[in-house]
């Protein structure tokens, strides 16, 4: 790379007229624009002269030029940078980092790492400088909208909640979809393990940790890793020290959370009114109507009270005029906070060098008692034995305090789930009593509605828990056998332990009618991983070889204890031994081993062309006896255009580099997340089929020896260009992954005694094609704008699903299979759409003349009494049509302001959460605003909402609320993030003997443009859909940073 | 240096080989065996597997979708005693008949069926194997496979009577015949198949056959009644599929039979307490629930039938009460009154009016009051005492024996603390139709004794307004799974 820049350098030497002046002394020092730090052995050359020199360990240089020269700063990762030198003595310069532009360092995987020059594969880089500082618990979080190709789904807005990645689309259909993690080397268990809060096993992690992330996208980039890259590959490098002065580095932030929106409902007289007419026209008398509305509310709670609750049978209208309104969802959203606190120290000296960082991260959530608390502890330490001899240590360790709503981590219809409910609590009801105690306890009667529960109170007084401590160490050492050949033994292991706890107070309503339930979890997992590679190089002539060979063991093991015991003698209790009556204990145990050989075998001529062959194979003991092992390989190529000729030294085009790869990968995801977990293809009997007290079992899977990986077949071409002095860099690709022998439920008529037996059968075709691109849009003086812009466009479609299955009885013979998927929701695929379809009726409006809610048969003519299936169709799918990300970049001077817009577009959900605010009272539920205004009251009305009728279905109808009316488009664009930041110009930072401070205010999710009409249309269905889950927030904050 | 230099690689070279060679070429080393599950193929070898196996069956029966609801609250949303309240919404579309809202399909699609399927096929992989196995101790056999057959011809009935029509009263040109037989169990691939629906007296024939093996092993051995299938159970339960399937003289045979079994008929005085107490003591066959199987405040069948945690007391309010009796119901409960006005009948006592806590108070079913010491946690009797003398009294009314019928009859109304019947003539079939209504009140047997007399079933226009014998909805569908599985399956009339 340097010789290369050396060679440009000397070009420029002959075409450039040098212009030869009375030399002067010129000083200054280099920094990065990452991180501020000082940049040593930048090379400075004195434009058109051979003069030059390099930077030393702290960045300084000293050159003598004349006033009228020019100097160039050029650095390997970094633009080159020409300063005029004027009247100046002293010439200071920041590199900008040139992320994306060809001459950055690709991470490829077992301590590799290559410059994307030579890269054939297709990966994204995400520098660990543009996710720093993120109110976010997980850097995964961060990844939105960062990389084309990569699409990051929020679960729901719990800090350090679980985070969904998905990279080139959905290949597998019953099997898992993650990508697989490695952080500094180590294969990462992302099994979600924990049973009450919504968690993230990438959390352990501090963002602020990470130097870089580098995601593996095609066949080429990740088939090293066999058969776990067939969902692309996630490598995460943490910082490492670097040698001279032992920099110390302070930062902290603060940040507040408010929700991004809030539902419109209505109040008290609205409800009695609409539910009255519910009533009246499912043909209840007025009268009588009326007053079974207002026997259902009750206003406040009078202990000891005979009746104490109800209102009276009758009230005037003025009476009822004055009734006030409570507002639910003001008791349950609330402001949230966080603050971030780190102690970072890094230097080292040139054999020895250190990484130490500290930090604790609390942030809770725009929800009532759901937060999390993180303190981290991270080394990594370098030490050269010798000259041959070298060592990489790495230890992180976390603990972490997370408490979840009371319901299920992932949302869902709880009544404890305060988004869930808060805005469906009929509108009569107080919050609190006038003495501030809780309304409608259970021990007063609860509170009138389905929802008959104080949300606050449970949400308040009830613990949901999760206690994670977890250690990810490696130690791996490199010995240099030749100059060219390196031999890296690697150990690691990733040990997480959860506690998990679930208290029930006694005075909830889930826990009044048993005194008290204490649920406790413990979790554990051990993953040991050990590798050992060899790495040798050789150069002949104009050809380049390197060959890499390894062999690789993985172990993990994870057990799980639950408890569940009742009746504690007063809430104070809050563990085991203190209740009474144990309800069930369960343990189990889960497992797999996988051994492996690997290599990859790299040949570049004359550095331009560069070919690159990917062999592994893997055995698995999640594999069917008769399909052990399973063998993934991959040829790539690269042909660097611009040293052509032709190209060589043009004036628009800087870098242009052609990549073309095909290989395959695949998937050992399979059985589920949950009970089979590892032993997919074996027939089991299942324990817990227990009656009157005794033991039972019954048969729960069907032996399936041949059962093997999924496989995935990518074609990636792809464009990696920079044209006008790099100022405009990106990449542009196009994919074709083709996945293959699908786990599939093969669905089997339950009179059989299964409902499945699973075989690999299915094939799901990705298409795609991804555009990320990076501009310098001005460059002036102290001001400069950067944009960069990246966007996925993927067409997924069920290719295959086995033979056999009976097309359903509609008029498209729908072939459609229903299965669950590994996360446990159910889902259908329709052979030749989408995954993830909308299979339902067709929602066809209000009959003006009646108000009863109308449909479309399978012919297209009005039905009230749609069929299933025969009048079901296919509305779209959960997956978006394109997303991505545009970054803007404004620099003047000090002073710098970053913004970034993500946006998912052609997504349709079911949207669970509204689906029950559109009731419009139908059940003793509030119900939105805007649907109330929009109902049918008349003949002649025209509008999509029928008429309010209890129990919401007429007679010979089908439920109103069923079809496509509650399907919605959840695309949405929002403002991800927006950073002011000012680096505080060292003659001022200098004083508190810094050598760096800045000092930002950032806000997250301040904009989001929707047509989606519950909270927050980013988040994930875990089966219940939006229902119940914490929506995510919008954030303001502001922190500093020092380094000392 | 040079000696850490040929140390190192060979200690590498080493491993690498080595672990070449052990993943290529053995591998076991890749062999991971489950330990919270059991290997199928050695499930059922040993005596103990085979009790396990056994409690695996009853273990489904506890199911929402069978016995811990469905077979008795949907069946009671469907017929003519209940209304819903809609104080959770549950079961309001079966109550008024919505179309495919019925057995298993408020849970998921067809989860009646297919728990019932799934418990034969253990049935079935029982009386596969138990011929295979040594027993030191025959009546544990022949007590482990008399369940076996027992509990198959439970379901085999339920489905039965669910999915096709009875015998005697099918609608010709809606018949579809009756729901597949599988009595070979499936333990791997090979066994997989892929039944048409037997006909309705294939079914019987079973039903009998079953019921035959399981008498027979029953009265060589003793298992305890009423948590587990016994003789009495047995017998009673042939004389209600005799009664099924018009089979009357083979309905009072067994009826007889079971009426001299050890559990006797409840007293005036005991009734009332039988339903208090834990398990009823009129119980023949009872699925008992224990804590760690308590199906909770959503679908228990103490939350879809009231609202009261406890009898007698208004204040504090549990469930959501779903489903209660109608006017028409609670007032045939009232209908006969002593001189001074007072309801005679002490299943009066039954039901009582429910707490306002989810809105309007009605008079609730306190059947199932959390029996078992904890709220929703209540056994659930399949099988009574009472049922065997209102199948005789049917039975012999239609074999033409009236004055037994009556007399069968007035044991059940004396018991009840109604006057002894003078009836005469069809005035005692409907008088029996009336006991068996109200005796059995959200137990979950009036749909299907309305279906299998043929009779219409008549609901108000808040209730659905009812439907015609001859209306499909009469039979549920078949799950959609099953068809979209198995093309020999052919859909009921209708959907």
């Amino acid at each position: 790379m340097r010789k290369l820049l050396f060679g440009s350098w000397l070009l420029s030497l002959f075409f450039c007229l040098s212009v030869m002046a009375q030399d002067a002394t010129i000083s200054g020092r280099v920094t990065s624009s990452d991180d501020g730090s000082a940049l040593p052995g930048v090379s400075v050359q004195v434009k058109g002269t051979t003069r030059g020199t390099t930077t030393d360990a702290n960045g300084r240089y000293t050159i003598s030029a004349s006033p009228r020269s020019t100097l160039v700063f050029s650095f390997i990762g970094f633009t080159n940078q020409e300063v005029a030198v004027g009247n100046r003595s002293n010439v200071t310069v920041t590199l900008e980092s040139s992320a994306n532009a060809l001459n950055e360092v690709v991470v490829t995987g077992y301590g590799g790492t290559v410059n994307r020059r030579e890269f054939t594969g297709a990966s994204s880089k995400v520098s660990g400088s543009t996710i720093a500082n993120l109110p976010v618990g997980s850097f995964d979080k961060a990844l939105a909208g960062r990389a084309a190709g990569v699409q990051v789904t929020s679960a729901n807005g719990v800090p350090g909640g679980a985070i969904q990645i998905r990279i080139r689309g959905i290949g597998s259909i019953s099997a898992g979809s993650d990508p697989l993690y490695v952080v500094d080397g180590v294969q990462i268990n992302s099994t979600n393990n924990s049973s009450f809060t919504s968690t993230n096993p990438l959390a352990f992690l501090n963002p602020n940790d990470i130097e870089s992330v580098e995601i593996l996208k095609d066949a080429a980039a990740a088939s090293i890793y066999g058969s776990q890259a067939a969902n692309g590959v996630v490598l995460v490098t943490t910082k490492r020290g670097k040698a001279g002065k032992t920099q110390i580095t302070l930062n902290y932030y603060k940040g507040l959370a408010d929700p991004i929106k809030k539902l419109d409902v209505l109040n008290t007289q609205q409800w009695i009114q609409l539910r009255t007419e519910n009533l009246v026209n499912a043909g209840t008398a007025a009268d009588a109507a009326r007053s079974t509305v207002l026997q259902t509310l009750r206003l406040i709670s009078v202990p000891g009270a005979a009746n104490p609750n109800n209102l009276p049978a009758s009230l005037s209208d003025a009476e009822i005029a004055a009734l006030p309104t409570y507002d639910w969802q003001n008791a349950v959203f609330r402001q949230g906070q966080t603050d971030n606190y780190e102690l970072g120290l890094n230097g080292g000296n040139e054999k020895t060098r250190f990484f130490v960082s500290g930090s604790y991260y609390t942030q809770s959530a725009n929800v009532v008692n759901v937060n999390f608390k993180r303190g981290t502890l991270n080394t990594t330490l370098t030490h050269q034995i010798n000259s041959k001899l070298s060592i990489d240590q790495t230890l992180k360790l976390s603990t972490i305090i997370s408490n979840g709503q009371f319901g299920g981590p992932n949302g869902g219809s709880f009544l404890g789930a305060g988004a869930f409910s808060s805005p469906l609590i009929l509108p009569s009801v107080a919050i609190y009593n006038a003495d501030g105690s809780y309304n409608g306890t259970p021990a007063l009667g609860g509170i009138p509605g389905i929802l008959n529960q104080n949300v606050v109170q449970v949400s308040e007084l009830n613990q949901i828990r999760a206690n994670i401590n977890q250690f990810v160490g490696s130690i791996a050492l490199n010995y240099k056998v030749l100059d060219n050949l390196t031999i890296r033994p690697f150990v690691s292991l990733d040990y997480r332990s959860i506690r998990g706890k679930n208290f029930s107070d006694p005075r909830t309503a889930d826990g009044i009618n048993v005194r008290g339930r204490i649920q406790d979890q413990f979790n554990e997992n051990k993953n040991f991983l050990t590798n050992i590679t060899a790495n040798y190089t050789k150069t002949v002539g104009k050809s380049d070889f390197g060959v890499l060979l390894g062999a690789e063991y993985r172990s993990d093991i994870n057990e799980n204890l639950l408890t569940n015991i009742t009746n504690v003698p007063t809430p104070d209790f809050k563990y085991a031994s203190a209740a009474a009556l144990p309800q069930n204990i369960g343990g189990s145990w889960t497992g797999y081993r996988k051994g492996s050989v690997f290599g990859n075998i790299k040949y570049n001529f004359n550095k331009k062309y560069d070919l690159s062959f990917i062999g592994r194979l893997d055995g698995s003991s999640r594999f069917g006896a008769n399909n052990r092992f399973g063998f993934f390989p991959s040829v790539s190529g690269a042909w660097l255009i611009s040293e052509e000729d032709f190209l060589k030294g043009g004036r628009y085009v800087s870098d242009l580099k052609l990549r073309a790869s095909f290989g395959t990968t695949g998937n050992d995801q399979l059985g589920s997340l949950f009970a089979a977990a590892n032993f997919p293809g074996l027939g089991l009997v299942s324990p817990g089929y227990d009656y009157n007290s005794a033991a039972g079992f019954a048969p729960t899977q069907l032996a399936n020896p041949d059962l093997k990986w999924e496989t995935n077949q990518t074609i990636n071409l792809g464009l990696d260009f920079g044209f006008l002095g790099n100022r405009i860099t990106g990449s542009v690709d196009v994919f074709q992954r083709t996945s293959k022998d699908l786990l599939l439920p093969f669905n089997l008529p339950f009179t059989s005694g299964y409902s499945a037996i699973s075989r690999n059968a299915g094939e799901v075709q990705n298409r795609g094609l991804e555009l990320e691109i990076n501009t310098v849009n001005v460059r002036a003086g102290q001001f400069q704008w950067k944009s960069s812009f990246n966007i996925t466009t993927i067409k997924n479609k069920v290719t295959k699903l086995y033979p056999g299955i009976v097309p359903l009885n509609n008029p498209d013979s729908t072939i459609l299979l229903s299965y669950v998927d590994f996360y446990g929701v159910g889902r259908n695929a329709i052979l030749g759409r989408p995954l993830q379809p909308q299979f339902t009726t067709d929602y066809a409006g209000v009959n003006p003349a009646t108000g009863r809610a109308m449909f479309y048969d399978y012919a297209g003519n009005i039905t009230y009494r749609p069929l299933t299936p025969r009048d079901q169709k296919y509305f779209g799918t959960e997956q978006p049509k394109f997303y991505g990300g545009f970054n803007n970049t404004f620099v003047y001077g000090n002073l710098s302001l970053d913004f970034l817009f993500q946006f998912d577009y052609g997504r349709r959900s079911f949207n669970s959460q509204t689906s029950f605010l559109i009731e419009n009272a139908g059940r003793n539920f509030n119900a939105l605003t805007d649907v109330y205004n929009r109902r049918w009251q008349q003949a002649g009305d025209i509008t999509d909402v029928p008429r309010a009728y209890n129990a919401n279905a007429e007679t010979n109808s089908v439920s109103n609320l069923g079809g496509t009316r509650t399907l919605e488009d959840a695309s949405y664009m929002r403002l991800k993030q927006i950073t002011l930041s000012y680096d505080v110009p060292a003659a001022i930072s200098s004083r508190i003997k810094a050598s760096k401070a800045r000092i930002y205010i950032q806000g997250a999710n301040l904009l989001t443009f929707t047509n989606w009409s519950s909270y927050d249309p980013e988040f994930l269905n875990f089966g219940s859909g939006n229902s119940g889950v914490v929506p995510n927030s919008k954030t303001y904050q502001a922190g500093i940073n020092v380094t000392f | 240096m040079r000696t850490l230099k040929s140390i190192f690689l060979s200690t590498s070279l080493l491993t690498v080989s080595l672990l070449a060679v052990t993943a290529c070429k053995d591998s076991t080393f890749l062999e991971v065996a489950p330990r919270s599950q059991g290997d199928s193929q050695t499930a059922l070898t040993t005596a103990e597997g085979f009790d396990a196996a056994v409690n695996g069956i009853y273990d489904r029966l506890q199911s929402v979708v069978l016995y811990g609801r469905d077979m008795l609250a949907v069946s009671e949303a469907l017929g003519d005693n209940a209304q819903f309240t809609n104080k959770s919404g549950r079961l309001s579309g079966e109550n008024r008949n919505l179309i495919s809202n019925t057995f298993g399909t408020a849970t998921s699609g067809g989860a009646t069926w297919q728990t019932a399927y799934f418990a034969i096929n253990q049935a079935n992989l029982i009386l596969d194997n138990v011929g295979n196995v040594t027993f030191s101790d025959t009546s544990q056999r022949n007590r482990l496979q008399g369940q076996a057959y027992f509990l198959r011809a439970l379901l085999y009935h339920d489905l039965s009577r669910i999915y096709s029509y009875d015998p005697g009263v099918a609608v010709p040109s809606q018949d579809r015949g009756g729901v597949p037989l599988i009595t070979v169990g499936v333990a791997d691939q090979s066994k997989i198949t892929f039944p048409a629906r037997a006909a309705v007296a294939d079914v019987y024939k079973q039903i009998y056959s079953d019921l035959q093996n399981a008498i027979r092993l029953f009265s060589r051995s003793n298992p305890s009644a009423p948590a587990y299938g016994n003789l009495q159970a047995a017998q009673a339960l042939f004389s209600r599929v005799a009664l099924y399937n018009k089979d009357y003289a083979t309905a009072v045979k067994y009826a007889t039979d079971a009426i001299s079994g050890s559990i006797k008929l409840s007293s005036n005085a005991s009734y009332i307490g039988g339903w208090r107490a834990p398990q009823n003591p009129e119980s023949l066959f009872e699925i008992q629930f224990i804590v760690a199987e308590n199906i909770g405040v959503n679908t228990s069948l103490q939350t879809s039938y009231t609202t009261l945690v406890r009898t007698g007391d208004r204040t504090a309010t549990g469930g959501f009460g779903d489903l209660v009796p109608t006017t028409a119901f609670i007032n045939d409960l009232e209908a006969e009154k002593s001189s001074t006005g007072a309801v005679l009948d002490i299943r009066r006592q039954l039901y009582e009016l429910g707490t306002t806590g989810r809105g309007t108070a009605f008079i609730e079913c306190t059947k199932f009051l959390g029996k078992n010491g904890t709220i929703n946690l209540d056994n659930v009797p399949v099988i009574r005492v009472s049922e065997l003398y209102l199948n005789r009294a049917e039975a012999n009314y239609n074999l033409g024996n009236t004055t037994d019928a009556l007399t069968d009859l007035n044991v059940i109304r004396q018991r009840c603390g109604l006057t002894a019947s003078t009836l005469t003539g069809a005035s005692i079939l409907t008088e029996i139709y009336r006991q068996e209504r109200l005796e059995y009140g959200f137990e979950g047997h009036r749909w299907f004794d309305l279906k299998r007399t043929g009779q219409n079933v008549v609901k108000a226009a808040a209730q659905g307004g009812g439907l015609a014998y001859t209306d499909n909805r009469i039979l549920a569908p078949i799950p959609v799974n099953e068809l979209s599985t198995n093309r020999n399956i052919v859909q009921n009339f209708g959907y």
